[in-house]
């Protein structure tokens, strides 16, 4: 007669509805969460996956154009819209795998019209490419990923002569 | 203003290099700006001798500068009604570049050879010295004749490594008149120039002036001593007045002071830093040809924060690439090929009319968000490091369940994830009140926190945090010193045992703190200077 379902805003407190209707999205979080109301990592990283290896084939992207790859190709048997990738790239982005840019309608360019939003893979393929990105010059010393660096003086309880990161680093 | 860590960073510099007297000095007008010989005696409670010789040390080493404002001085310091009294004000950035002589010597070195190289080295540990002092150095080094000194030093100057120092104590007027014309001119909103800004803008003597050096002119002067003799009866009075009119002429010549121009070797470092950049982010041939262009603009360029280089067409940029015989490969369409890469988003040429010009503030900015993202991945994770693209990107207030959602992360470990980087202060944090009464949510309303990157706080951030770790690695490495003293201080062949291997370890230290001081110093640049 009821069935429980999940909110994913509010999973603390229990939630019954009829077993004939169906929850909206906005209770069960959409295709990116399971069951349980929890965020589907799995199924999130694998879709982010194909997306990428689909724009390194094709070195240049729209929405569109990974949409359409997609739809036609039946991968995923989860019924994805187009903002799910949308979504999909945008976190893609943030990773540091593909970048956004905007057409200019010249060049790789040539077939997007230009202001068009497009996504383009990195070359970590490419001659003299760094494996791994780059790290900083404050990365690579302890004082600059340090946790204590506002507490840290000269003559303090944390400071450069007691730095416990600091023996460790110099260890030889 | 100097961020509260610079300080400390700069006066380490003046402690390690001139002693503690002068750093109290140096320190005192770090803290307070401009001051008289009077308020830095007061302030410093040193006997007005020992201030003035500190003085004295740290104008001949270009860290301070002596300046009169034309203003009516008012105030404790006042002392005849319209006497105007002479301030002196640290120079902060050029205490930075002491650490920077080896990198400056590596571009002059390179570019002009080794005997250049040695000269400039002299300018560099002594800070200013005449055409007389740098010939008597470079004499009792290397045995060089005057003549050949004298074309080294002709060619410093030409190539700008090398300038006439500025006016000793230029009167310095005041900054509406200044700002009002710059405003006037430029037609949008003009950043009003520091004290230490317009007080260089006046002493610094005129381009012409700045850079021209007449070879033998102390050679000349010899001949005129000769001249200023006792007279003989063919010389007559008209004569000997224009005789004593070059004679004066020319000792303002000869007494110019010569010092690094810091300016023009930043400048260098910045063009290095760019070409860095687009070899790591493209690839080298896309470096060269950036490189060339940079080459081919350079004498255009009028200071070191330029936007942009001058517009150059291909066929300028293709014969500046093949100059080079290690380019001799490129083809024209390859060099075309990386201009429109480069030209593509992000924009770091931009090209207008079949002409091309570089985007320095872009690749600034590039260098410095990786360099930011850097930090935050290791600092606080890689969720941290998507929030951070994420905000930085925005640029505008964002929800926290906004962001866990385009991050595709937990609520909980974004928002936690969030007060951590809000703690240091890489994120603006406000709360949002929705409904309710003013007195809180528990009246029926919502609140929400929002997040935010403000860009320019961060890079002050980020740039206060550079110095605290450059002068940690200061104070370690002197910390590691003191701790084996009696290691160093043991003769070769009496290091055995535990005594070699302390002495290996302390060699291995040394040189792992000072080539992260040089690359911290290339991060503080590009943040301070570039």
């Amino acid at each position: 007669m009821i069935k429980e379902v999940v909110n994913v805003k509010n999973k603390g407190k229990k939630h019954y509805m009829a077993v004939e209707f169906e929850p909206s999205t906005e209770l069960t979080g959409g295709a990116w969460y399971d069951d349980d109301g929890n965020l589907h990592v799995e199924f999130i990283n694998i879709v982010k996956k194909c997306c990428l290896q689909k724009i390194k084939q094709l070195k240049v992207a729209t929405l569109e154009t990974v949409l359409q790859l997609f739809k036609t190709s039946g991968v995923f048997k989860a019924d994805l819209k187009e903002h799910h990738f949308e979504e999909i790239l945008g976190a893609l982005v943030l990773d540091n795998e593909v970048m956004e840019v905007k057409s200019n309608g010249m060049g790789e360019f040539g077939a997007i019209p230009e202001g068009k939003v497009c996504y383009k893979a990195f070359d970590k393929q490419r001659v003299g490419a760094a494996a791994e990105p780059r790290i900083g010059a404050m990365a690579s010393m302890p004082c600059g990923v340090c946790p204590r660096i506002r507490s840290c003086t000269p003559d303090g309880v944390v400071s450069p002569s007691t730095c416990v990161y600091f023996q460790k680093w110099l260890e030889f | 203003m100097v961020s509260q860590h610079g300080i400390l960073y700069a006066v380490h510099l003046i402690t390690n290099q001139f002693g503690n007297l002068v750093a109290k000095v140096c320190e005192c007008l770090l803290r307070n700006g401009a001051l008289t010989l009077q308020a830095i005696v007061r302030r410093t409670e040193l006997s007005p001798a020992k201030v003035r010789n500190c003085l004295l040390v740290l104008i001949q080493h270009n860290c301070a500068q002596a300046f009169i404002l034309e203003e009516s001085v008012s105030g404790e310091d006042a002392g005849e009604p319209g006497k105007a009294l002479t301030q002196y004000i640290a120079l902060f950035v050029n205490i930075l570049h002491r650490v920077r002589f080896s990198k400056f010597m590596d571009v002059v070195s390179k570019e002009l050879g080794g005997s250049c190289g040695e000269l400039f080295r002299g300018l560099l540990e002594h800070g200013r010295l005449t055409v007389k002092q740098i010939v008597d150095r470079a004499g009792a080094n290397a045995k060089e004749s005057t003549n050949t000194v004298q074309e080294d030093l002709g060619k410093l100057v030409m190539a700008h490594y090398v300038e006439c120092c500025p006016a000793p104590e230029p009167l310095v007027p005041p900054p509406d008149a200044d700002t009002k014309k710059r405003a006037k001119s430029s037609k949008v909103m003009v950043e009003p120039l520091t004290l230490e800004q317009r007080v260089m803008a006046v002493a610094m003597p005129s381009a012409m002036r700045r850079f021209s050096f007449v070879p033998n002119a102390d050679q000349v002067a010899d001949d005129q001593q000769n001249v200023n003799q006792p007279p003989s009866k063919d010389v007559g009075e008209k004569r000997k007045l224009h005789d004593l009119e070059s004679d004066t002429a020319l000792e303002e010549e000869v007494e110019c002071n010569w010092r690094a121009n810091f300016e023009e070797l930043l400048r260098r470092l910045r063009h290095k830093t760019c070409v860095d950049t687009i070899k790591v982010r493209f690839d080298d041939a896309a470096a060269t040809v950036l490189s060339a262009m940079l080459e081919a603009s350079r004498a255009e360029e009028d200071k070191v924060k330029t936007a942009n280089s001058v517009p150059l067409s291909l066929n300028t940029i293709y014969e500046e690439v093949v100059k080079n015989e290690k380019n001799h490969s490129m083809t024209f369409d390859h060099v075309r090929t990386c201009l429109e890469e480069l030209s593509c988003p992000p924009t770091f040429v931009k090209t207008d009319d079949e002409s091309y010009s570089i985007d320095f503030t872009k690749i600034t900015e590039a260098a410095q968000s990786e360099e930011i993202e850097s930090i935050v991945l290791k600092r606080f994770g890689e969720t941290a490091y998507k929030i951070f693209r994420l905000l930085f990107r925005a640029g505008c207030l964002m929800e926290t369940d906004k962001i866990a959602d385009k991050i595709f992360a937990e609520k909980k470990e974004t928002s936690k994830t969030l007060f951590k980087m809000w703690q240091d202060g890489y994120l603006l944090m406000e709360k949002l009140v929705v409904g309710g009464t003013t007195t809180g949510p528990s009246y029926g309303g919502s609140s929400y926190l929002l997040w935010k990157v403000n860009k320019r706080l961060l890079r002050e951030t980020v740039l206060d945090e550079m110095f605290h770790a450059a002068l940690n690695l200061n104070l370690r490495l002197a910390h590691e010193i003191d701790q084996n003293k009696e290691v160093l201080n043991l003769p070769p062949d009496k290091r055995e045992g535990p005594d070699k291997q302390k002495f290996d370890r302390l060699r291995n230290v040394r040189l792992l703190i000072h080539s992260s001081l040089m690359k911290l110093d290339d991060a503080i640049m590009l943040f301070h200077d570039f």
